[in-house]
């Protein structure tokens, strides 16, 4: 399973080169120190490496969840480690992970992901959107569980930074969401992520 | 060859059939059996009617375990939901120490890979084993390159055991949403190279098995309590379709034959037969 982020992928770093084909990474050797997209990516590291170390703290006064046979424990775990990561990040505003340079980096490789896409995928897409949650999300807030949760699509996330396990992308109608899935809180939003 | 509409015509006239728990499977010494199972937990009447039929085909066909291919609790979570749409209506069958395991689908929280009953022992994504049959539950919801690299190593290692993959979105169906193309793109090209025989799938509410893609049988069981009547579609790829009632599968699995029946919620038996598993098809 996940445990570390891993910036040295190729199809990441192929991906990222492509979006700065008119300008930068033209030396595919060059080191990601020197390029401004392995910069943003290793921003978004530090990013989500520091929220991994407050949840960490979180979940050390709510205890690890081991399988169980009690959905009561399950449930009031969930709600215990969800109310402390709210009230540790009540300032949380959207772009303090998703910063405006990953933002517009990562709106840039998913709309070449789309473009890439024959007709039948997008509208396969747009079928998927169908059972789709009708809500905007907001940081800091549950993840409303009356919605079912949007596959993500397959052929995108090779594309994406990694995350640690505990946390998700998932894709709400144009937005990209950033979720930590035991405690279902939305951690960050981009907006107009995804192709309309 | 069946034409393109025998399947239908034979899957409704079997539909038609007197009630009575007909069991056309083999009940050979030694074999694996299970039940397959998708988008059930609704918690409405026709889960319970159709988890009776279980039950009822059960004593004629003691299956060891069920094989949920996702949308295993729709709507809110609480724990009387557990209850109400999974634990009450296979509540014969747990009681018979049947075990359930369980993938994810679209309307799960993923937190159910810690619900014990499901086992998937904290995990998105498993693999087991029943005699020479090796299983592989994948999260069709969420890809990642971790899981891929995963089902990769384990298939690899998975030796001439029958493999097994279910998971909740179809690779096909003729269903109005069509197939998932993008996580066939993904996945099929491993399912290929490591020999899978079979993939089971739910999502659509409907049933159908197709005739095999690139080698490999596919199955839509996602009627186990909601259904899309009239969302299955003549196609000469398939092989049978059932959209007139919930259904479930029942699955026997000796040697190098898998062999299966389709019951729907009145207890008709709308499709069956037996496939060969790579390498002995003739």
């Amino acid at each position: 399973m996940r445990s570390t982020l891993d910036f040295r992928r190729p199809l990441l770093i192929g991906g990222a080169c492509a979006v700065l084909a008119a300008g930068g990474c033209k030396n595919e050797e060059a080191k990601p120190a020197e390029n401004p997209t392995g910069a943003v990516f290793a921003d978004f590291a530090k990013r989500v490496d520091a929220y991994m170390k407050l949840r960490k703290t979180l979940v050390d006064s709510v205890g690890e969840l081991d399988p169980t046979k009690s959905q009561a424990e399950i449930t009031t775990r969930a709600t215990k480690l969800a109310s402390s990561i709210i009230a540790a990040r009540a300032q949380a505003k959207p772009g303090d992970i998703f910063t405006p340079e990953f933002s517009a980096l990562v709106a840039t490789l998913i709309k070449q992901e789309y473009s890439r896409r024959p007709d039948s995928v997008q509208e396969t897409r747009e079928d998927q959107q169908d059972e789709l949650p009708d809500f905007v999300p907001k940081v800091n807030t549950l993840y409303p569980t009356t919605y079912p949760l949007a596959t993500f699509p397959a052929t995108l996330l090779p594309l994406l930074p990694p995350l640690p396990e505990q946390l998700e992308y998932r894709v709400v109608q144009n937005y990209l969401v950033l979720r930590d899935i035991e405690a279902n809180v939305i951690l960050d939003v981009m907006p107009n992520a995804v192709p309309s | 060859m069946r034409s393109r509409f025998g399947a239908a015509i034979i899957a409704v006239a079997l539909a038609a059939a007197p009630l009575g728990a007909q069991v056309y499977l083999p009940m050979k010494s030694g074999s694996v059996r299970f039940l397959v199972l998708g988008d059930a937990g609704t918690g409405g009447r026709e889960q319970y009617e159709v988890a009776n039929q279980m039950v009822r085909y059960g004593k004629t066909f003691p299956f060891t375990f069920a094989i949920m291919l996702g949308d295993n609790i729709y709507g809110s979570e609480r724990p009387q939901d557990f209850d109400r749409k999974f634990t009450r209506p296979y509540k014969t069958l747990l009681d018979k120490g049947i075990e359930f395991d369980a993938a994810l689908g679209n309307h799960d929280d993923p937190n159910q890979r810690f619900y014990k009953p499901f086992n998937l022992g904290g995990n998105r994504y498993r693999t087991f084993k029943k005699g020479n049959v090796r299983f592989f539950v994948i999260d069709s919801n969420y890809l990642d390159p971790e899981q891929l690299k995963w089902l990769d190593k384990e298939l690899a290692a998975s030796g001439s055991d029958w493999k097994i993959a279910y998971f909740h979105h179809p690779l096909y169906t003729t269903a109005r949403r069509g197939p998932e193309v993008e996580v066939r793109a993904v996945l099929e090209p491993v399912f290929v190279k490591y020999g899978v025989d079979v993939v089971f799938s739910g999502h659509e509410h409907i049933y159908e098995r197709y005739k095999p893609q690139k080698d490999i049988y596919y199955f839509t069981v996602g009627g186990a309590a909601k259904l899309r009547r009239g969302d299955t579609h003549p196609s000469p790829l398939l092989s049978a379709r059932f959209d007139r009632d919930r259904s479930f599968l029942l699955a026997e699995i000796a040697g190098d034959s898998l062999y299966f029946q389709t019951v729907s919620r009145i207890g008709a038996v709308v499709d069956k037969g037996v496939l060969a598993r790579r390498g002995v098809r003739p």
